[in-house]
Parts: C-alpha cells; structure tokens; sequence
C-alpha cells in the first residue's frame, strides 16, 4: 500500500496469485482421496459404489448447504441432526394416520412430504425468531432445541423405533433407490439444491447480505441490510433443507428412532469447514461445502473398502482430515 | 445355572411377588438408573423399566421408586449421587452404562448399607452388589456362532457388524469366533456398525461393494439387521445371503416366525430383564424371599418352531 | 519521482550525544511490493521526533521496523550504537523500544489495571500482587490525569480513555524509546494537551519520542525534529522550528498545495430539503430541530460526546428516538437504514472499519453493498457492479494496487474514499458525513473537500461533522453547534469562526446566538 501512487496507476485486473492453497485445496484433498480408493480398492470407482457414496451424502449435503448460509452470516445451528430425526418422526406418524383417509398411495405420501417442509420450516422459525428477536446466542438457542428436538423424538416412538406403514413405504422407496438416467433421485435433488445455493450465495443480494452479516454486522446494518430478516431467513431456509434431507432419508429404512440423525449436525458443521466456509462468517462458498461433504463420505467408504487402519481409528482418520484441511486455509491467512 | 431354569426361577420369584401383603410398612424409596433409549434394545429396555416400576408401585404403596436414565457414564454418575444426596434411598437397581465408571460410585452406594442390584452389565470389582441379573453376552455369540457353523457345514464368507465398541461388543464377538474356529468360515470383514440402522446400511453397502461374494451376515442385533437387509435389497443380492440379528426385536421374530428365507432365526437377548432385576430388588422389601445371588439369563435360539412364544407385538422393541 | 533535497540537522541541544535508535539505509518489501527504499534515520535521547507523510508513504512500516514487529528486508537497524535484530516486539519491548499502535492493543473484556500488567503482571509467589499493581495503576493514571478508574471494563470506556491507557501502559514498561502512532487523531484538545504536557515530561526525562500526526499544527508545536516520508523514501530530517507548516505539507504532497478548502457555496433562501423538528434520543439527544438547505453543507460542531453523531444516526433510523422528520416537505418514518435511503438520505459514518466497511472483503461487495437493490433483480448483475467499481475508482481516485485486494490493505484515505463511492452509489439527495478526513493525510483532505464541494454543484445537501475546527469553518455554509445532546446555536457566514463554535460548544454564549437557525 505504501506506493499508493505509483501503485494506483495500475490499478488494472491483475488478479490473484496463480495458485491459491485456501481455494482448491479441498478439490485437491479429494482428488487424492479419489486416486487412493481407485488403487486400493478396484470396486472403488465402480457404478454402484459411487452411487451409493453420492445417495449417503445427500442427507448432510442438503443440509450443509443451508448450513453455509447460516455460518456465512456469522451463525451457527447445532439442532439439524435432531430436528431431521424429529421431522422424520412427525412424517411418519403423518403419514400412518393418513393412511385410512389417503390410502397407501402417492397422495399420502405427498401430504407426509409437505408436513416435513411445513414443520422444517416451523423449527427454522423457532431457532430464528429465538436468535433474531430474543437475542440469544445461536449456540445456546440451538444447543436448546437441539436437545428439544431430540427429547420430542424419542418420545413420540415411546423410546423405540417410529416405523412407516409397510405399503406406503414401498410405494415411496423408490424416492431413494431409484432414479432417472441411472442417478439416483438423492443424488439429482443434493446436486440441484447445491447449484441453486451456490447460485443463491454468489449472484443474490440474499448471499451477499449473509456474507457482509458474517463479516461485521454493524457495516451491514449502516449499509441498509435488514440484518435480522436475513438471518431469520437463513435459519428458515435450513429449516426447509432439512426437511429436504428428511423427504429422501425416510424412504431409505422407512423408519425414525432416537438415534436418527445423531451428529449429522457436526459432520455438516464439518463439510462446511473444510469447504472453506469461514467458521466466524464473513465468506461462504456452497461447491466447497459439497466437495467437504464427499470428502468426509468418501474418507468413510475407503475405510470401510480397505483394511489400511482398524476400524476403531476411523473417526480419528476423519479428524486428522478436518484439522489438515482447516490448517491448509489457514497458513495461507498468515502469510498475508 | 441354565437358562431355562434361570428363567423359571424369575418367573417363581414374581409370582411370589405379585400377590404379596400390602401391609403398612415404612416406605422404602429404590432408585433405578438406566441408560438412555438410544437405540432399538435400550428402548426396550426403558419401556419394560417403566412398566415394571408402575406396576410395583401400584400393588405395593409403601415401595417408592426413582428411576433416571442417563445418555452417558458421566449422567450417571450424577443421577446416582443425587439419589443417595437428595432421595436417600434404600436399594439401587442399575444397569451401568460401563463398567469402570460406574464401580466406584456405585461402589459407595453398597458401602453406605444400600441394597444394590446391577444389571446386565458387571462392574469391574467382584462381590458389590447384593444381586446381579445379566444377560449372556458370550452366549449371545456363542449361540449364533453355532447356527453358522451349522448352517455352513462346508464353510463360506460371512461378513460381521460389530456394535458400538464395548465390553458387551467385545465378549459376543470373541465367543462368536471362538464357536466358528475350525468350521471353514471365513470372516471376511468386521466394522462397527454401532447398533444403528443408519450406520449399519452404510457399513454393509460397503461390504457388498467390495466382497463379490457373501454366503452369510452377522448383523448380530436386530436394529443393525435392519439397515443390513435394506443394502442388500438395493445391491439386489437378496438370493445369494442370509442374515442372523439379535435381541429378539418383535418385527424379526415376525419374520422368523413367517418362515423369511433372509432371516431364518434370531437370538434372544431380552430388554425384559430390568424389569425382572425391579421386581427381585421390590421383593427385598415386601417380603422375607432371599432375592440376593447371581442370574444369568442365557440367549437362546428363536427357530420359526418357537417363535411365537418369544412374539410380543405390543413392545416398543 | 525526483530525488527530493536532502536536509540533516543535528537535534538540539538539549538532545543526547548519540542516538538511542536509528535505521541506515533500510528498505521492507511486501512480496513484490517494495514500501521502503533505503531509509536513514535516527532518534536521540530526549528528543521529540515527527514522522510525517501522506497516508501509505510508509510511516506504519518504519515504525513497525523499528519497535520489531517487522524485520527489514535489507539495511540496519542500530540500537545504542549496535546493529540490532529484534526476535519480536516483545524482544523490543524489553530493551525498552515501545510501539502504541494506532489501533489499540488492548484486552476488552479485562480492565485497565489487568491491561496494563498484561504478560508483566507482578507476583508475590505464584499469587498475583493486586495491591502492587494497583498502586502502580492509580499512580500512572494520576500522572496522565485521567479519571478513568483501574478497574474500569475497557470495552466501557471511551476511545480518547483507551488512548490513555496505552500511554500509561507503555510508561509502566519504563520505555526508553516510546514511539506513537498518531496518538491525538481520537483525541479532544483537552486530552491532546494532557498527552503533549506527559510527552514533554518523558522528554525532560531522556526518554526518545518518536510521534507521527496528521496535524501539522501539533507537530510544529511538540517536535524537535521532523522528518518527511513520501512513497517510501526519505524526504528530509530538519529541526522543527525551522519548517512551517506549508512546508511540511509540501514536503509531503511533493507538491505545491494550493487553497485546502474549495470556494464555499452561496445559499440564499433555498427551501429546505431536510427539516427536523423536536428530535429526541432517550438519555443522548433532547429536542434539536434544525434544517438542512438545498445544495449547502451544513457543519455540525460539538465537543465529542455531544451527541452529534447519536443524532445522526437516530435520523437514519438506527436508534430508536422520537420526533418529526420532513423530507422535501413530506413527513417520513424512518425506522431502518433502509428507510433513510428511500427517502434519499445517506450517512458516513466516523467508524470506517467498523461501521463502514467490510474489511475482508474486496472493493466490489464492498462498493455496491448499501446500493444492492439497484444492481439485482433476482440476480446480481456483476457486470454492472464492475462497470461501477471502474466509474468510482476514476471518480474519486481510488488508488489501490489491485482490484481484488481487501479493503483492509487499502489506505485511510482509499478507504474513505470508497465509502464514499459507495455512499454516493445508492444516489442520496442529502448526505450526512461525520469525521469525514479523520486520520487522512493532507493531500487525500483536499480531494475529499473537492469531492463534497461537488456533491453541492449536484444539487445534493450535505450535513458535515467534524471535530476539526478549520474543516467546519472552511467548509460549512452554516454551522450547527452541539452542546449535551441540545443544539445550542447555529452560526451563518461572518458568524462562523472558531471563538464563536467554541463559546457555544462550551456553553458560554447563553441563548444568544440561538433562534439563528
């Protein structure tokens, strides 16, 4: 900056440094991720396999999207995990109880799928009014109804498992195991909903509001952003995603417990992260969360293909990753 | 002690129990502290904890019962210092969430004079409790082991899913290695698929996609089975495999008992058992009965011959 | 660039015999961006010595090279006669060279007395010492004549008392070497004075002061010695007194500056565009009413904590307040930012980074931000952002060595700048600009008050404040002055000199210059 004058003359695009650790690194990590499982494991890269890691990811990948928006605006929400179980929970006592009035077809089944967008919606509002309007902190709000959510589950199945009538359900399975064009329905809704948030994040005044929220409220209060609606909307906006995620992951078992869901909201916390999400907010980018997504599902099934560590080491691979991959993005902060 | 008699003995004890005179007596207060229901057999396992205390304390008034369920060691801990603290109560019934942490306190618990009741799972010091009533874990491997070996007399490739990695876990595993030495089966791969469905479809997705050829599964509980049937029906394997649960969860035993080709037996391991530990521990106080002693309820084969006797369709398990 | 004339002086004579700290020929590049180019200095036992230059001339990074916060990329530093290469600041700090950055380095949530003991706390044992600590706390405070309490919360205090206590706390590590980096820019001439009166007692006493300001007034004042920056490179070192203050700017600049101020507007009878009628703020504002003209700049003076600022911001909808707002003669509601800007207002804030911009994002999110809704229908339309990051960067000058770099790393003067533009962007017809060249050097002063000059040519009305007395007058058509959240008089034409401001601001005019407005 010191030679502002000189400097200021030719002030033209010339862009960033070539190579930029904090941006593809995580593309990096999964690249080398792919050629380790292809060598190791020559099933690794065949059709069914990769259709089955890409169909598990949809779950936390539809959520971590919404995820992104809430951590770029300088949030958090600890509560997807049980507020998935819950709305799973809800949809299918919905969805039993319509049974004699709809009958086992579609028309139930729809009506199950809008009870879990209104009721994503609804938990989205609870956190977000609580946060924006009581003005707790959003740990505290969500680490609450995180515990809420999951009580009302387990309470619902009576401590046991809420399982979907056997007709609807397989009438309604083929929502997870089949598709169109040989990609599985999971698989297509995770890539269209990632597309349109990262669409939504980069070119929509709602993204960049998230962003300016995240990196100093007050700014973006004097700059004329309704700083409380756009973080309401975020919470609803995950909310809704959730119950996204909720749709394709009941016709999967076709029931929900009290252990549905558990910690799906720190794997998505995580897929952020690694994404090159900001943790404090401020800069948010929806393909890096969906690349943190495979690469946490795609760290699982090599581990699970290969015999390289024992299995009780699995979750310490997984935090070896995470830490690396935060540590990457950060070195390249230091040298600023 | 077999198992069927263990059982009879249960069964005698409570019918000792049930009719048994009201008379007006100092209230004695039992605390029961329990695991969480986080996962299909602990579920059951609440319920039946539930049932029973209501039960016991509508035919007996001067027994008061506590009952706290923990979603961790450390919860449990706290739960049974605040009964002694703040219940004072006369006899503790716990079903330890793990051993080693629990032995300490509950430990102090029979030191300061309580009747202590510990279920299922033993804590790591000898001779503390008054009474213990568990499952067999070694059976519970031991008998599945067997099926296989006898399912597979030429031997085959099985793949196996292991529970969350416990004492319990460890106990059934090694006894179901050690039934299957020498048969010819070949274990072709074990991971953790921690008593969830979620987790056991993942874990056995995997499985299909790097073993071409599977014979047999032990998803060793019935939850896991669950997840474990849904991958394979995907992968469309269905004809090559058969898989053997565990706990006795009410829509296996359905299966069992309908002659499924894919579930062809279980194994039992019932969630029941807390409620028997309440009563015995509830007898102490009402009656003269000796209660104290060591009960080990034994798992047993369910064979669609003897289903229907294991079949209770109320259950939340 | 020239090679500009060089000028040594020896220090005077009350100054030591060598000095304590110095640099020969030391340049600092960042990457490729070379700051510094060869660079001689030095600093004597018991002198003042001012660093001046524009903003980005490269004063941070020699003071930073000095106090070892940064290492030069070639050249020497010498302490006490010997070269010297300090690990760390806090290596420096023990050899007694301390730096107190422009930005405070202060712990929020800690007190004062914890602040000034931080890292160094005294101990009796494993236990800390409170009783020692706080008599050495109150006693430093008591030199600087504050009446902040030690065990003040320094998040509660206020920002001229944070100043003070980094004065304090530098005074606790007995610096031989004390280096400011522009110490008055938040502070009132009060505490200005209070500072001047300890920095001419650290003098007396042998300690090396080496001081950067913005105001030349204060430097011709204090400084011994003054030595000029401009684009990294030494300029000249000559003895205060025989500099004035015209040529110190130039010096600077590199240029002759012609008049700072632009020609003032004439507003007769315009109507007004802005009237504000018993506007309350609870606790802060009581009932000002005042109106803005059509295409003049109306100065607002006061002491700081008058309120001036809190009234601004209650108009724009960011404190709750009571109170009549008419905008071109049609009462308007204004509840949000966003309501201001729809009815054509817009305010600078004093707080440019953290009020102002989002300092870890680029130029481009930052310049459209308040204007958004002009650029997207359901989509942003990046085009147009760029098209008007291109116009605003050839209107107001922007100088900036990349598109994409953070605002952080823009100058002061860039930054204010850009807020600028993009307070412009969202097309407002009255702007509130509050502090508008606070910690801006000279020459990037003239081009803002070309610019605000401007928006009046537009037809805009403009609100300034300011604390700088020279900027109101020689800018403001009409003056409000602010006294305990009242407005206490207005002042218009030949009224308007600093005797007259200062007479109000105190409350020593009565009521008699009130009823102007």
């Amino acid at each position: 900056m010191a030679n502002a004058t000189t400097a200021g003359k030719a002030a033209v695009k010339n862009g960033r440094p070539a190579i930029d650790l904090h941006v593809i690194g995580p593309i990096v990590a999964l690249i080398v991720l792919i050629i380790i499982g292809a060598l190791m494991n020559p099933n690794f890269l065949s059709y069914g396999n990769v259709t089955n890691v890409l169909a598990r990811s949809a779950f936390i990948g539809i959520i971590a999207v919404g995820m992104t928006f809430v951590i770029t605006a300088g949030g958090l929400d600890l509560s997807v995990g049980s507020m998935a179980a819950f709305i799973a929970g809800l949809m299918i006592i919905v969805m039993n109880a319509l049974v004699p009035t709809l009958g086992t077809g579609w028309p139930t089944i729809l009506a199950g799928m809008a009870a879990a967008l209104a009721i994503g919606f609804a938990a989205g509002l609870f956190n977000g009014l609580l946060i924006t309007q009581a003005r707790i902190e959003a740990f505290i709000v969500t680490l609450g109804s995180m515990g809420i959510f999951r009580s009302l589950v387990t309470w619902l199945a009576d401590g046991g498992t809420l399982s979907l009538n056997f007709s609807v359900r397989e009438v309604y399975r083929p929502v997870y195991y089949d598709g169109i064009f040989g990609i599985a329905w999971p698989i297509i809704v995770f890539l269209a909903i990632a597309a349109l948030g990262e669409i939504v994040m980069r070119h929509t005044a709602f993204g960049r509001h998230c962003a300016a929220i995240g990196s100093n409220e007050q700014v973006a209060r004097y700059s004329a952003v309704h700083v409380d609606r756009a973080r309401l909307a975020g919470y609803v906006l995950l909310g809704v995603l959730v119950g996204v995620a909720t749709i394709m992951y009941v016709p999967r078992l076709g029931s929900a417990s009290s252990s549905t869901g558990v910690l799906w909201e720190l794997e998505a916390i995580a897929a952020v992260i690694i994404g090159g999400t900001v943790l404090k907010g401020g800069f948010g980018r929806v393909w890096g969360t969906v690349i943190g997504v495979l690469i946490l599902n795609l760290i699982e099934n090599i581990l699970n293909l290969t015999d390289l560590v024992s299995p009780y080491l699995n979750g310490a691979i997984q935090g070896v990753i995470i830490i690396l991959a935060v540590v990457l993005q950060r070195q390249k902060k230091a040298t600023r | 002690m077999g198992v069927t008699n263990a059982f009879k003995a249960l069964a005698v004890v409570t019918a000792l129990a049930l009719p048994a005179s009201a008379a007006a007596q100092e209230t004695s207060v039992i605390g029961v502290s329990i695991p969480a229901a986080t996962h299909g057999w602990a579920g059951g396992m609440n319920y039946h904890a539930q049932e029973a205390v209501n039960r016991l304390e509508e035919a007996y008034p001067q027994l008061d019962f506590v009952l706290a369920t923990a979603s961790d060691p450390g919860k449990q801990v706290s739960d049974i210092e605040d009964m002694m603290a703040t219940r004072d109560i006369d006899a503790l019934v716990v079903l330890p969430f793990e051993s080693d942490p629990l032995t300490g306190p509950v430990k102090r618990v029979a030191e300061a004079g309580k009747w202590v009741t510990v279920v299922d799972r033993g804590l790591s010091e000898d001779g503390i409790e008054d009474l213990y009533v568990a499952g067999d874990n070694p059976g519970f491997g031991r008998v599945a082991g067997e099926y296989f070996r006898q399912q597979l007399p030429d031997g085959g490739k099985i793949v196996v899913l292991r529970g969350i990695p416990t004492t319990i876990d460890n106990e059934r595993v090694e006894a179901f290695q050690a039934a299957l030495e020498g048969s010819g089966i070949e274990i072709l791969g074990m991971e953790h698929g921690n008593w969830n469905r979620d987790d056991a479809f993942t874990v056995m997705q995997d499985f299909l996609s790097k073993y071409p050829e599977i014979d047999a599964v032990w998803a060793s509980d019935d939850d896991m089975a669950v997840g474990v049937l849904e991958a394979i029906n995907q992968a469309d394997r269905a004809e090559e495999m058969w898989v053997l649960g565990g706990a006795g969860m009410k829509e296996m035993i359905k299966r069992v008992m309908d002659g499924d080709r894919m579930i062809p037996v279980n194994v039992t391991y019932p969630p029941a058992m807390i409620a028997s530990a309440i009563e015995m521990t509830a007898l102490k106080f009402v009656s003269n009965a000796p209660v104290s002693g060591r009960f080990i309820i034994g798992s047993v084969l369910i064979t669609p011959e003897n289903a229907e006797s294991y079949y209770f369709p109320d259950s939340p398990f | 660039m020239q090679p500009a004339p060089q000028t040594t002086a020896r220090p005077s004579a009350a100054a030591g015999h060598a000095p304590v700290l110095a640099l020969a020929k030391v340049s600092r590049s960042f990457g490729p961006v070379q700051v510094l180019f060869d660079v001689d200095f030095d600093l004597y036992p018991g002198e003042v010595h001012a660093l001046i230059g524009e903003n980005g001339a490269g004063k941070s990074t020699m003071m930073k090279i000095l106090s070892g916060y940064l290492e030069p990329t070639s050249g020497e530093v010498t302490l006490d006669g010997a070269p010297v290469s300090f690990a760390s600041s806090e290596d420096a700090e023990d050899r007694g060279v301390v730096l107190i950055h422009q930005e405070f380095n202060l712990a929020d949530q800690l007190s004062v007395e914890q602040n000034i003991f931080l890292g160094r706390e005294i101990k009796r044992g494993f236990l800390l010492d409170h009783k020692a600590m706080r008599a050495t706390t109150n006693e430093l405070l008591e030199r600087l004549e504050t009446k902040t309490p030690a065990w003040a919360t320094v998040s509660k205090i206020s920002v001229p008392e944070k100043q003070m206590v980094e004065i304090a706390k530098a005074l606790s590590r007995e610096a031989r070497v004390l280096i400011m980096d522009e110490p008055t820019a938040v502070l009132t001439r009060n505490e200005a004075e209070i500072l001047f009166r300890q920095i001419e007692r650290l003098k007396a006493q042998g300690t090396a002061i080496l001081y950067t300001s913005h105001k030349l007034d204060e430097v011709a004042r204090i400084a011994d010695r003054v030595t000029v920056l401009r684009d990294g490179r030494h300029v000249l070192t000559a003895p205060a007194n025989e500099l004035t203050e015209d040529a110190m700017a130039e010096a600077m600049v590199g240029r002759e500056l012609s008049n700072l101020f632009p020609e003032k507007t004439k507003t007769s009878a315009a109507e007004a565009v802005l009237s504000v009628k018993d506007f309350s703020i609870p606790g802060i504002v009581e009932n000002a009413s005042f109106e803005l003209r059509k295409g003049e700049i109306l100065g607002f003076a006061g002491l700081v904590g008058s309120g001036r600022t809190e009234l601004m911001e209650g108009l724009i909808g960011i404190r709750p307040a009571t109170g009549e707002i008419r905008v071109n003669g049609k009462a308007r509601q204004i509840r949000s930012v966003d309501d201001a800007r729809k009815a054509g207002i817009a305010y600078l804030t004093e707080d440019r980074k953290e009020r102002g911009l989002l300092l870890n994002q680029g130029m481009r999110a930052n310049l459209t931000l308040l204007a958004l809704k002009k650029f997207s229908r359901v989509l942003i339309d990046r085009d147009a952002e760029e098209k008007a990051l291109d116009r605003s960067i050839r209107e107001f000058d922007i100088r900036a060595p990349s598109r994409e770099i953070r605002v952080a790393n823009l100058s002061g003067g860039n930054q204010q700048k850009l807020l600028l533009a993009k307070t412009m962007l969202a097309e407002p017809e009255i702007v509130i600009i509050d502090e508008p060249t606070r910690g801006i050097d000279i020459g990037t002063k003239q081009q803002i008050y070309q610019f605000v000059r401007r928006l009046t040519d537009e037809g805009k009305s403009v609100i300034i404040i300011s604390s700088e007395m020279a900027e109101v007058i020689g800018l403001a058509t009409r003056v409000a002055v602010m006294r305990r959240g009242r407005i206490a008089g207005t002042l218009e034409g030949e009224d308007i000199n600093e005797d007259a401001i200062v007479r109000l601001a105190m409350g020593l005019e009565g009521r008699k210059a009130e009823g102007n407005g």
